[in-house]
């Protein structure tokens, strides 16, 4: 097989990272990355719709008629989508009015759809579950450090336990970190220094 | 491999890819109803409580558990309709013309307390909440606001901490004269520089849904003033 197993898993975290390097799904990681258990409830989401999408819609690969094949593929995501809402509705209630609108809004998150493109079309069921579950992780990797840094230093604290010293706390938090600009100016680094480190730069 | 990719093909997939999906959706929510109605309902409790103004925080920042919700309305609070037109106490629902629901706080058999539910159009959505005035029906000792689709970070703050808090203590009635309650654009010291007891700060940015908020409390405020008559001051 051309695509090896690790290959798959192992290069959406850093080399082919779904957010820094392709720059997908910025909205959501943006918008719930406020503190690290939202951070991490999108995540666990995400990565679950796209392993098991990708599952699907490769299961049917051969037979999906390729004029319809978009509608069948947003079939399949908004399915798992909404049944991925309503158990988060179901047994975590608090987490679900948090996220909001953001869990729906999966169905639109480009990875999604990207990977469901580019790979589980061409692949076979197995292997697409795994790239599902690889391009979830690299999402994750962004989302955890990007809503690490800006609990840490917009609440001062890391998923709800507090850890800056009251001193700091005492002297204003940093606001600007919890709002949609701290989440673009640290992404935006985290962005530059990984594409520094792994010499992927954009040419003309 | 060769697949059969006619336009009665087509349908036929689209049929069942819909069937599958339509299937199992139904199947999820109707087998989490249960669990989702019951998460709603303790929400709504917990707000009535929050309304009351009893803490629905420990100490350790954890929420309240759900027993400790269902001891609160078991010891103390009894959820009574009015009617609306008349002002009276009905046995239920369906005796009222105007059937108005109202939460009852009592310590040692007599009324404290009295919380009932709030609801309007804000900016982009029904607001729901509830607000809690005291035994002379005069003060507002809490007001939450929990279901609404206001915009996140601007018409959302409703339903945080700091806004919230400004209306405690907060006038309805004063000298006989039921008071026009405002939430402010703005600050209410900028607006009314000697200070004014029936009025909160604004949000920035999210003045139409102060004013949604301001239209509907006040009229809720009238629905209760015949059941409030007569129980004021005595």
């Amino acid at each position: 097989m051309a695509t090896s197993i690790k290959k798959v898993i192992v290069d959406p975290l850093s080399e082919n990272n779904p957010i820094t390097v392709q720059i997908l799904g910025i909205c959501s990681s943006l918008a719930v990355t406020t503190q690290v258990d939202t951070a991490f409830a999108m995540s666990v989401g995400l990565t679950l719709v796209t392993a098991f999408s990708n599952l699907v819609i490769s299961a049917m690969r051969n037979f999906i008629p390729s004029k319809i094949r978009i509608i069948i593929e947003l079939a399949v995501v908004s399915t798992l989508v909404i049944v991925t809402d309503q158990i988060l509705r179901a047994y975590f209630f608090e987490l679900s009015r948090q996220m909001s609108v953001f869990v729906g809004l999966i169905i639109t998150n480009c990875i999604v759809m990207g990977r469901l493109e580019a790979f589980a079309l061409q692949n076979p069921p197995g292997i697409s579950f795994l790239d599902g579950i690889g391009n979830g992780l690299g999402y994750s990797a962004i989302l955890m450090t990007v809503g690490s840094i800006r609990e840490i230093l917009g609440k001062g604290s890391w998923g709800g336990i507090v850890l800056m010293p009251q001193s700091y706390m005492d002297h204003g938090l940093n606001g600007l970190m919890v709002l949609a600009p701290g989440a673009f100016l640290c992404l935006g680094l985290i962005i530059w220094i990984q594409r520094t480190l792994i010499k992927k730069y954009e040419t003309d | 491999m060769s697949t059969p990719k006619g336009d009665s093909f087509v349908v036929l997939f689209a049929t069942i890819v819909c069937l599958v999906c339509s299937i199992l959706l139904a199947t999820a929510a109707s087998s989490l109803k249960t669990a989702q109605d019951y998460n709603v309902e303790l929400d709504r409790r917990l707000n009535v409580i929050k309304a009351f103004g009893v803490p629905t925080r420990g100490e350790d920042g954890k929420k309240i558990s759900s027993s400790a919700i269902d001891k609160y309305f078991a010891d103390n609070i009894s959820e009574i309709w009015v009617d609306g037109t008349t002002g009276e106490e009905v046995a239920s629902r369906e005796d009222a013309k105007e059937p108005l629901q109202l939460f009852v706080w009592r310590e040692d058999g007599k009324i404290t307390k009295y919380a009932f539910p709030i609801s309007g159009k804000g900016l982009w959505s029904t607001i729901y909440g509830y607000m809690s005035l005291d035994a002379d029906l005069s003060t507002i000792i809490g007001a939450t606001f929990y279901k609404h689709g206001e915009t996140a970070g601007l018409g959302a703050e409703i339903e945080k901490d700091w806004f919230q808090n400004n209306w405690k203590g907060k006038k309805v009635f004063e000298d006989g004269k039921r008071l026009h309650f405002e939430v402010t654009k703005g600050r209410v010291s900028d607006k009314y520089p000697n200070g004014n007891d029936h009025a909160v700060d604004g949000i920035s940015g999210a003045t139409l849904t102060g004013n949604g908020v301001t239209r509907f409390v006040n009229a809720d405020l009238d629905k209760y003033e015949a059941y409030f008559k007569l129980h004021r001051g005595t």
